[in-house]
């Protein structure tokens, strides 16, 4: 995959190509799970960026409501089991 | 120089190297770079590293208001980092700024034309969503696209990880309990 890079001194240049960007948006793709697989040329450069912010949105809030959960988890005395207590109490203390 | 060592079986870059000038040697180190990225936040090693680190900082703050578990979870992902990308020095500098400063870079960044990418035949539908996407990488509102594709691919590998580690931790907290993890969060990379 490095070798087909030999176009690449224009990253850092001031003009990117068309086919630039359309191999940087099939790579932006297959990191979306709503978009992996299917085939890039089927999927709107627009699309893979909309579903980026929306998966991205989604991680961080998926990390809110784990901070949350965490927090509470730490704070309460919900659970006895042995982990629990140990890890509890490592951080705690 | 390049030239002294053997040639046709050293690896590809050394050969680009020494034909080419230095722009080309920087983006073959860069393509470099960017296949070890490629592995990074993907591995189990990496994932237990920075539940530890996590748990580690929780216990050193010992406060552990939801608000704080946020932070402290960022913050730790970005020192992971190693200050190899734009969104975990930005998480890193925006903890240290006073709000005199954050201001001041802001003011200082709104006058300019976020749109710096040598575009061509982007539409504009296509600009909205690439600057909606630099909003929500921390530090990347004027970024190339290259560099914004490049920082969302790493950001969205380091999140998903946060989320595996943060998931993990706490159902072992919950003793165990079923929590199910999303199963799109499933490595893809065998550590």
């Amino acid at each position: 995959m490095s070798s087909r890079r030999s176009r690449s001194r224009q990253s850092t240049g001031s003009r990117i190509t068309d086919d630039q960007i359309i191999d940087l948006v099939s790579k932006l793709q297959q990191l979306i799970p709503e978009l992996r697989g299917r085939r890039s040329d089927k999927v709107s450069a627009s699309k893979v960026l909309q579903e980026t912010c929306n998966y991205i949105r989604n991680l961080h809030r998926e990390v809110d409501g784990l901070s949350d959960r965490l927090s509470q988890l730490l704070a309460s005395t919900e659970t006895d089991s042995d982990q629990a207590a140990i890890i509890r109490s490592l951080i705690m203390e | 120089m390049a030239s002294s060592i053997p040639g046709p079986d050293t690896c590809p870059e050394f050969k680009r190297r020494k034909r080419r000038i230095t722009d080309d040697s920087l983006a073959s180190s860069h393509s470099h770079q960017r296949n070890q990225r490629v592995k990074r936040w993907r591995t189990q090693r990496e994932q237990h590293f920075y539940s530890s680190k996590l748990i580690q900082a929780l216990h050193r703050s010992r406060r552990t208001s939801a608000k704080e578990v946020h932070e402290t979870a960022y913050r730790v992902l970005a020192v992971l980092a190693k200050g190899t990308t734009r969104w975990s020095r930005a998480i890193l500098t925006a903890r240290k700024m006073t709000k005199h400063k954050r201001a001041k870079v802001a003011s200082s960044t709104r006058w300019r034309r976020p749109a710096i990418n040598g575009e061509k035949r982007k539409t504009p539908v296509v600009q909205k969503k690439l600057q909606a996407l630099g909003r929500l990488v921390p530090g990347c509102r004027k970024l190339s696209f290259t560099n914004l594709l490049e920082e969302t691919s790493d950001y969205i590998a380091a999140l998903e990880m946060q989320v595996r580690a943060m998931t993990a931790i706490t159902e072992l907290l919950a003793g165990g309990g079923p929590q199910p993890p999303a199963d799109r969060l499933a490595s893809n990379v065998n550590s």
